[in-house]
């Protein structure tokens, strides 16, 4: 059917899409905030998972790990008859210090046996450089990739360690990557510290001759059969393993580098399902009233189409298509800007993942997502905004709008109440005419402000969770831990070191926490009372104390047990005796991170039916002494890590400026392109609405100043508004995102920086007015004598 | 000439014309609006501009009023020759000197009769009180009124209330009547003939109705932009008499 309307149409639609290439653009910027953000996360969740189960695969990475203290090899074949199991393979596991000497502190080191060379055999490495250790040379070691780098340390260079006790001189050999240290976090920190902490792998035969292990393994890895359950194959495995110091079998979503991976992936989730729909919304608006004011301009044009005998359906999809015309370049650039993004989150990712490949890629579902986010609420705003004018009557449409009455709802009680003087009372009786424009203005700024303040203030939380970690909770220089526990003249033998000022013993043990059908595998820990080196507190960094009966349970443990003060749980210790406790919660402490279950080490000494016990102790030293004191520690054969809680301190500083500032510059940006596409749009609709009577008041005699007053003050005053709900706002979706955030284990403080807050007004105020300033210039060139020659 | 068109013949002159050329567009495109205009008004004077339109009438009084700028020629206010201001000058020309009435109103739709006038009288020197401003047009009853709640005749007495309330020496009238019947376009007439009797200012008034130039005191008749003739009116009629 040939429509002759529809051609001319079409150019119609062009010209108004260049006229309006201001508003275009600035709605383009706040839809690609949107669009961008969306396929960032949705592609790097994508990337992310993908990745992961393609490494995890093809270098088959185990289902279930089995931790034990000794067994001999072969036990090994009534473990692989465990149903379920389809693959299982022993190994050898242990701690080491070294002395590394690009590194002045001692380096704390995790070793494991190498798999044997084969193509089924478990937690394959991935080499980097060099080659695999030789099995006839027992001193070749590899390491993993990240700490190669951070230490500085090249291939063939040898260092000193202290295995189980012994000194032995290990030769670096190469570098490689493990499925199973994605994420390497040693206990007691919240970021990786890869100068510090190592893994190792070596020949089997040295490290069995080291640990007196010969034919003999401590650890064990199981694949899982397809459709097999981990729970019962763990419940088989700690059956088959009890007598043999089996710690207790754990799956892969228990397993720390994995729970990392997936914790990220969540939080992106959260991300994707956010900040995308802020912007998208935004945007719809936005759309909404460029449309609506452009539909008045044009009720003529409309009424006149109509009394051509143009249907209310091509004229909604004129203006429908004007608005998907509109909402094209935006959604392009989105994408293209979330490809960008997401390259370089995926390249901050690297840093802390380490993946052999991290390939960002978006796919089809991705571009799809975005597509049908963007354009459903864009089709959505544009309807609204044409459907009342397109149902007018003809006649009604050609007929010019009657001035706006202000008298109904202005009047009667703003009439000289708002606004000193009149061009205050113009703004007042503007912004009061059109509530809900304004309302969703101020409602747009406000978002803006919200997600500057909410994305700006992980730092100050996770500084303050340091602050409280390593600062109002642990105060010593050094801690110490112990290969096993030791009794109490290990803790003399440490006051006895030359440069040791005072000694703090801790005790820690590995167990099973239940609670009616919850369980959790974490540590009891026996806290020395008083007011030491190392101290339980509180969220609010308040001290705490742990009770002469019962238990102190972390908060997020006993949220994850269900239970109370009073309540009683039942702690199934997984080492030495492994006797059953059950233990009374005496409080329950929210703390940023520690130990689940704190207990009196002396009442935890006696629970466990043993001596005076430590696993180890906070040390307090004569910082000349360090460099000797290190050496003595790391030749000590009862040590099994060292740290020192200063080079934590500076490790997670510099881990926290290089990547949140990154992220603090990304969300700076995304919510001024907000503010500037809100105040841009709202402007120039306003100053399309006025034009006429601030063209009448420069021809009265009112300077340029005085006009753009009246124009940018009603702006001005809507950021204004905007500010102390998008502040409260973005305080209370931090409060959300902590919530979110906080993992098994840690608990995110909330922490709200002021100066977080005053940059967000600043960020926000400064957007605004770089906007009123383009604005600004157009009120400017008014063109006095049209804007007064015309009808409104 | 009667006794009071004597003395304001003997009156200085407000504004002094010589050579006024507008020209819009450049080349082939170039449109010229004004030819060369040359008048003298004297103060107090009410002045009809007649002409079809497209004739030059607007253009003359954009430039007089400080709207528009000139392509050659000078237009002196008393000694200052207005062609010669930049913007700046020109906007406080306008704030204290000029008043302006249009076609279509062009009141604050947001603001009452009286803040319309109120916006005006808060940036000039020696003001009139709004309310006597709006009394001195009749609509002393309509203060509190929003300009949708006014008729087109009574929109434009306040669109004139307004352009007098800050006591400008002219006040310069496009097509007031333009867009009103001819019993509501009188009142309006009737306001402008009371302002320039009553408080002195020079009225220029543009229309293409040919009835209205009997109220004036003078008459300039245009045509393809130039002034085509003059006429002295020995009379003003009363405005309330006149139909169209």
């Amino acid at each position: 059917m040939v429509t002759p309307g529809r051609s001319t149409l079409t150019v119609k639609l062009f010209r108004d899409l260049w006229r309006l290439r201001g508003q275009a653009v600035a709605i383009a910027l706040v839809i690609a905030a949107g669009v961008g953000t969306m396929v960032m996360a949705v592609g790097l969740i994508g990337s992310l998972e993908a990745t992961r189960n393609a490494y995890y695969d093809r270098y088959r990475f185990a289902d279930v790990f089995a931790p034990l203290v000794r067994a001999p090899e072969t036990l090994m074949a009534q473990v692989r008859l465990i149903p379920g199991v389809a693959t299982a393979e022993s190994r050898i596991t242990t701690r080491a210090t070294l002395d590394v000497p690009q590194v002045a502190e001692p380096v704390t080191a995790r070793v494991h046996s190498l798999p044997l060379a084969r193509a089924e055999s478990l937690n394959q490495m991935v080499l980097r450089a060099g080659r695999l250790p030789d099995p006839r040379h027992p001193e070749e070691v590899v390491a993993n990739a990240a700490f190669v780098k951070a230490a500085g340390i090249v291939i063939g260079d040898r260092v000193r360690a202290v295995l189980y006790g012994k000194q032995v001189e290990l030769r670096l050999v190469g570098s490689v990557l493990s499925p199973e240290y994605v994420y390497v976090l040693t206990a007691g920190q919240i970021f990786p510290d890869d100068r510090r902490s190592a893994i190792l792998w070596m020949g089997r035969e040295p490290l069995a001759a080291a640990l007196d292990l010969n034919q003999a393994f401590n650890d064990v890895l199981v694949r899982l059969a397809p459709g097999a359950r981990p729970g019962e194959v763990e419940r088989q495995l700690d059956l088959l393993l009890a007598p043999y110091g089996g710690v207790g079998a754990y799956s892969r979503e228990q397993q720390i580098s994995d729970r990392f991976v997936r914790d990220e992936v969540d939080q992106l989730s959260t991300m994707a399902k956010l900040l995308p729909p802020i912007f998208l919304l935004v945007a719809a608006f936005l759309l909404n009233i460029v449309l609506a004011r452009l539909v008045d301009t044009e009720r003529e044009v409309i009424g006149l189409l109509k009394a051509f005998g143009f249907p209310v359906r091509g004229i909604l999809l004129h203006y429908v298509q004007l608005a998907v015309l509109l909402s094209l370049g935006g959604l392009v650039l989105g994408i293209a800007l979330g490809a960008w993004l997401g390259r370089g989150m995926a390249g901050i990712y690297q840093r802390f993942f380490t993946f052999p490949f991290l390939e960002f890629r978006i796919d089809t579902n991705a571009y799809l997502l975005a597509v049908a986010a963007t354009l459903i609420p864009v089709v959505l705003g544009a309807a609204t905004a044409v459907w009342r004018s397109a149902r007018l009557s003809p006649a009604d449409a050609m007929r010019p709008e009657a001035p706006a009455d202000y008298s109904s709802r202005a009047a009667g009680w703003l009439a000289g109440a708002l606004g000193p003087d009149e061009p205050s009372r113009i703004i007042m009786r503007g912004l009061l005419r059109r509530p809900l424009r304004s309302a969703l203005t101020v409602l747009g700024l406000a978002a803006a402000t919200m997600l500057y303040v909410a994305s700006a203030s992980p730092t100050a939380s996770i500084r303050r969770m340091i602050d409280l970690g390593f600062d109002l909770a642990d105060r010593s220089d050094l801690t110490v831990t112990f290969a096993e526990p030791r009794d109490a003249r290990a803790l003399h033998e440490l006051e006895r070191i030359p440069g040791v000022l005072h000694v703090q013993p801790f005790r820690a043990v590995g167990a099973r926490l239940h609670a009616r059908h919850h369980e959790v595998r974490e540590t009891l820990a026996g806290v020395a009372p008083g007011a030491g080196l190392w101290r339980l507190i509180d969220i609010e960094g308040r001290p705490a104390s742990t009770a002469p009966a019962g238990a102190v349970l972390a908060g997020r443990t006993a949220h994850q047990l269900g239970v109370g003060v009073g309540d009683s749980i039942t702690a199934a210790v997984t080492e030495g005796a492994r006797p059953t406790l059950q233990l009374q919660v005496a409080a329950v402490l929210d703390s940023p991170f520690g130990s689940a279950a704190s207990l009196d080490r002396t009442g935890l000494n006696r629970l466990l039916r043993e001596g005076d016990t430590l696993s180890g102790a906070y040390l307090q030293v004569d910082a000349a002494a360090l460099p000797r004191l290190y050496a003595r520690l790391t030749d000590s054969p009862m040590v099994a890590g060292i740290s020192s809680r200063r080079a934590m301190l500076r490790t997670m500083n510099e881990t926290i400026e290089q990547n949140f500032a990154i992220q603090t510059v990304f969300y700076v940006g995304l919510a001024m392109l907000v503010v500037i596409g809100v105040v841009y749009n709202s402007a120039r609709i306003s100053l399309s609405e006025r034009a006429r009577d601030l063209a009448s008041l420069r021809v009265l005699g009112f300077r340029r100043s005085e006009v753009a007053f009246i124009l940018l003050g009603e702006q001005a005053l809507l950021v204004l508004l905007a500010l102390p709900p998008g502040i409260w706002a973005g305080i209370e979706l931090w409060r959300f995102l902590i919530g979110q955030f906080s993992t098994e284990l840690f608990t995110i403080p909330f922490e709200i920086d002021p100066r977080v807050l005053a940059r967000g007004v600043l960020i926000v105020a400064a957007a605004a007015a770089g906007t009123a300033f383009l604005i600004r210039r157009r009120v400017d060139q008014l063109d006095l004598v049209r804007a007064l020659k015309t009808r409104e | 000439m009667g006794p009071t068109a004597a003395a304001r013949a003997l009156a200085p002159p407000v504004y002094r014309v010589e050579g006024l050329t507008k020209t819009y567009g450049t080349g082939a495109n170039a449109v010229q609006a004004l030819r060369g205009v040359d008048l003298v008004a004297q103060a107090g004077a009410m002045i009809v501009l007649l002409g079809p339109s497209g004739s030059g009438k607007s253009t003359l009084l954009n430039i007089l009023g400080g709207l528009d700028h000139a392509t050659a020629g000078h237009a002196w206010f008393h000694d200052r020759d207005v062609t010669a201001f930049d913007d700046d000058a020109l906007t406080e020309y306008r704030r204290r000197s000029v008043g302006f009435v249009f076609q279509f109103y062009n009141l604050v739709a947001s603001l009452t009769a009286r803040e319309n006038i109120a916006l005006i009288t808060e940036i000039s020197d020696h003001p009139m009180d709004p309310a006597a401003a709006l009394a001195l047009v009749g609509l002393e009853t309509r203060l509190d009124h929003f300009p949708a709640q006014l008729s087109g005749g009574e929109q434009q007495r306040v669109a004139i209330a307004r352009a007098i309330a800050k006591r400008p020496e002219v006040l310069l009238c496009d097509e007031p009547t333009g867009a009103l019947d001819s019993h509501t376009g009188t009142r309006v007439l009737a306001a402008l003939d009371q302002v320039n009797r009553e408080l002195g200012t020079t009225v220029f008034v543009i229309t293409h109705n040919a009835v209205i130039a009997d109220v004036a005191d003078e008459v300039l008749l245009f045509g393809d932009g130039r002034i085509t003739g003059r006429r002295h009116n020995a009379r003003r009629a009363a405005p309330l008499a006149l139909t169209w």
